[in-house]
């Protein structure tokens, strides 16, 4: 777009007569008008990209700048090591085993998750009375505190006294080391995050299912497919865009798992022998009672890294999926899913 | 519509600007307080059981424009992470900070973030203080960085009932004598571990964790050499022979295999018989039963294996980011007066670390324990107890070196005394190294 339209068309438009040729007699309300027109968008937008700036760059790059050093955590900044401090971390067992403690309450938990918020989230789809009230409660859990859920549990946990304990002892069971032994604390923690998000990833994973034309079930079922039919060759190709950013979602808040573990067993930092050390509990161990900052922003870096990579293989997936299922459809979106699923469900 | 909508938005931003306006305004009126004599609100942050908290009201009452905001965490580790974060932070300390003996090595390190008590008069109350206590609260530079509140005498905890009902003696005076009187040994302790088991078929004691850091600090030279900087654990045979015995001692189920350091409701089922009492842990015994609960079955003897020593004790500290620091020192020096330092002692159990403070609770007795003359036996309990050096990871060492071993004993994943002695120095080496 050129200015032209604005200016008086008294001037000769080619001879520039001063350095500014474009702007020269517009009145002040118009300047402010072209102004608006021009910056205010970004002004619009700029809050967040302060605040992005101020609370997501700049400490992700300080915390770069930290792992550099050999960084003590009250005394502060010492000498540059480069990456040394990575290295200490890549050749650390702890790291390892954190690592792998992550890895498997992460599958722990956000496995079962999804295949239970699936099956209440197609069980709410369903004509319900008191829709909402069954929707509410479901999501109920959510609203916890982390903090009194991992208290709450670690008392039903708790290898002598709690209600497990009790029931296992009723059957004449051998008691559950649960703040011990690795997997049964990976077990006991994964089910405080699937207590806590379930609920909520089923809600999310309704309003996709509630996003399907109901006419494509409809003429599934005068196909002859039923429930169950429906539900594999329906429902579940349809909230698959869903579905993925769930699993990035919960890939993302798993690998960073810290509150759970932590008040688990809070004397220590992941267990007496780091049975259930995270990631980022070996982070907090490294930087407040070992008082190692450097190690520790070393330790955020490589997490930091390790999800970017989480969410390139999701994305990767994601793509995959798309382009095995790009068939050329010719209409518009919902009598083209229609298609589709009917393509699935015949 | 667009007119009302504007008066909206008008009248939003303005209740917007009032309200910064006035939060600027109690920020700075606060900053001003302690000069201006006016309001002043101190944040005070202590742990466990203290006892601190008994004399907040009648400080409020002598000192009404005084407002005390107190926060207590509930173990001296969390108090430990959250004084390291906030220094780093350089921000959010409290006025007045509690600070544990075990990592007051660490705090000295970095002391100018607190200030020096020397400069809001501490000298002037310092015969007050045993001398040892008045020196650890002093740094490299001879700054006094913590004001001591109370220190660690350690006698034994016993449960009389469960005592007497395994066929030992259970008055206090027979059971100090029964361990051993003033020459109690560690083995005379297993000894009477095992009889005990023997007699009654139940774990004598907690977890060995416990006794583990009352015999650590009973020797001359703990984790540290004397000069608090070089390691004294790897090739330590005194500390080793100690450990190695309590593995066999845990082989031998004298355990009640309990996690670490919680008092635990076990205590109410009677699963274990004694536990090592320091004077500050008196307040966390009780308070696993109802209050004025008195038959408890606890009791406390004048008695230590191994001989007197003192575990733990704790300072106050005036953090140098205070924006009150005159008033809050003078908060400080106050609860660590022996006036104030008896009556924590009566409310929860810490022994002052003034002579006076001593003399004041000379003849308090517990209900809970069964009436024992505790002011008394603490009294002889510390004759002539010195605390020993700590160095910068002693808590550190403490907390994630052999803590996590003694769990790993207790629960029969390492049953081999050497073999858990070389864990514990691999865990060291990494931890520490």
């Amino acid at each position: 777009m050129t200015s032209s339209t604005l200016t008086k068309p008294s001037h000769p438009s080619t001879p520039p007569r001063s350095p500014k040729p474009a702007k020269p007699d517009l009145t002040l309300k118009q300047k402010l008008a072209r102004f608006d027109y021009k910056v205010s968008p970004y002004l619009y937008i700029a809050p967040f990209f302060i605040l992005f700036a101020l609370i997501g760059i700049f400490p992700i790059a300080y915390t770069l700048n930290v792992s550099l050093y050999d960084w003590h955590l009250l005394k502060g900044q010492g000498d540059f090591v480069g990456l040394n401090n990575y290295v200490e971390v890549l050749t650390d067992p702890f790291f390892w085993n954190a690592f792998r403690n992550t890895i498997s309450i992460f599958l722990l938990s956000a496995i079962p998750q999804l295949i239970i918020a699936t099956g209440l989230a197609a069980l709410l789809d369903q004509a319900l009375r008191g829709k909402t009230f069954w929707r509410m409660s479901i999501l109920l859990p959510y609203i916890v505190a982390p903090v009194a859920v991992a208290v709450i549990f670690a008392q039903i946990f708790n290898q002598y006294h709690g209600p497990v304990a009790g029931l296992l002892e009723a059957f004449g069971l051998e008691p559950i080391r649960w703040a011990f032994d690795v997997l049964p604390s990976h077990f006991a923690i994964a089910s405080m995050v699937n207590w806590r998000w379930t609920g909520y990833n089923a809600l999310i994973l309704l309003a996709a299912m509630q996003a399907i034309p109901r006419d494509v079930y409809e003429s599934a079922a005068l196909d002859g497919a039923n429930k169950i039919r429906r539900f594999w060759s329906i429902t579940v190709p349809m909230i698959r865009p869903t579905l993925i950013f769930v699993v990035i979602t919960s890939t993302i808040g798993g690998l960073q798992i810290f509150t759970e573990p932590k008040l688990f067993d809070g004397r220590t930092n992941g267990g007496s022998d780091r049975q259930f050390q995270t990631i980022v509990l070996y982070l907090y161990e490294l930087a407040f009672p070992r008082r190692d900052f450097g190690r520790a922003s070393a330790t955020a870096w490589i997490l930091f890294l390790i999800i970017i990579l989480a969410g390139l293989i999701n994305f990767a997936i994601t793509r995959a999926i798309r382009t095995a299922d790009a068939k050329p459809v010719p209409i518009a979106s919902a009598p083209a899913a229609a298609q589709r699923a009917k393509g699935a469900a015949s | 519509m667009k007119s009302s909508r504007r008066k909206i938005a008008a009248s939003v931003a303005g209740v917007a600007t009032l309200a910064l306006l006035a939060t600027g305004c109690a920020a700075s009126g606060s900053s001003n307080g302690g000069e201006d004599g006016g309001k002043v609100t101190l944040s005070i942050t202590t742990f466990g059981t203290m006892g601190v908290d008994a004399n907040y009201e009648k400080y409020m009452e002598e000192n009404p424009n005084v407002t005390i905001e107190a926060t207590n965490l509930e173990g001296g580790g969390a108090a430990r992470d959250d004084a390291y974060a906030k220094i780093a932070a350089g921000t959010g300390l409290s006025d007045v900070v509690a600070i544990e003996e075990g990592w007051l090595g660490t705090i000295a390190e970095v002391s100018d973030s607190f200030v020096d008590l020397r400069d809001y008069g501490i000298e002037d109350q310092k015969d007050s203080w045993l001398d040892w206590k008045y020196k650890q609260g002093t740094d490299a530079d001879g700054r006094v960085i913590g004001a001591g509140l109370d220190i660690g005498p350690q006698g034994l905890c016993y449960r009389g009932d469960l005592f007497e009902a395994a066929g030992l003696p259970s008055e206090r005076t027979a059971v100090a004598e029964y361990f051993g009187g003033e020459d109690a040994t560690w083995d005379r302790f297993f000894e009477v571990g095992q009889e005990y088991k023997d007699k009654s078929g139940k774990a004598f004691y907690h977890s060995p964790r416990f006794f583990w850091n009352s015999f650590v600090n009973q020797q001359e030279e703990g984790y540290y050499k004397k000069d608090g900087e070089t390691l004294n654990i790897e090739g330590n045979d005194v500390l080793k022979d100690q450990f190695v015995k309590i593995v066999e001692a845990e082989k031998s189920k004298l355990g009640a295999g309990l996690p670490g350091w919680d008092v635990g409701p076990e205590a109410k089922e009677d699963k274990y018989a004694v536990y090592m009492c320091p004077s500050w842990m008196l307040g966390i015994v009780q308070g696993y039963y109802d209050e004025g609960t008195t038959d408890s079955g606890w009791d406390f003897a004048d008695v230590l294996p191994g001989g007197s020593a003192n575990w733990g004790g704790a300072f106050l500290g005036v953090s140098e980011s205070s924006e009150h620091k005159e008033e809050a020192a003078k908060l400080a020096l106050w609860l660590a007066a022996p006036e104030q330092q008896a009556a924590s002692f009566e409310l929860a159990g810490p022994f002052p670390s003034t002579v006076e403070g001593q003399k004041l609770v000379g003849d308090t007795t517990s209900a809970f324990f069964n009436d024992a003359p505790i002011g008394e036996i603490f009294a002889a309990r510390s004759e002539g107890v010195i605390a020993q050096v700590k160095g910068p990871e002693d808590s550190n060492i403490q907390d994630n070196v052999f803590g996590p071993i003694f769990d790993r004993v207790s629960q029969g994943e390492i049953t081999d005394g050497d073999t858990a002695w070389k864990e514990a120095m691999k865990l060291l080496d990494q931890i520490v190294g």
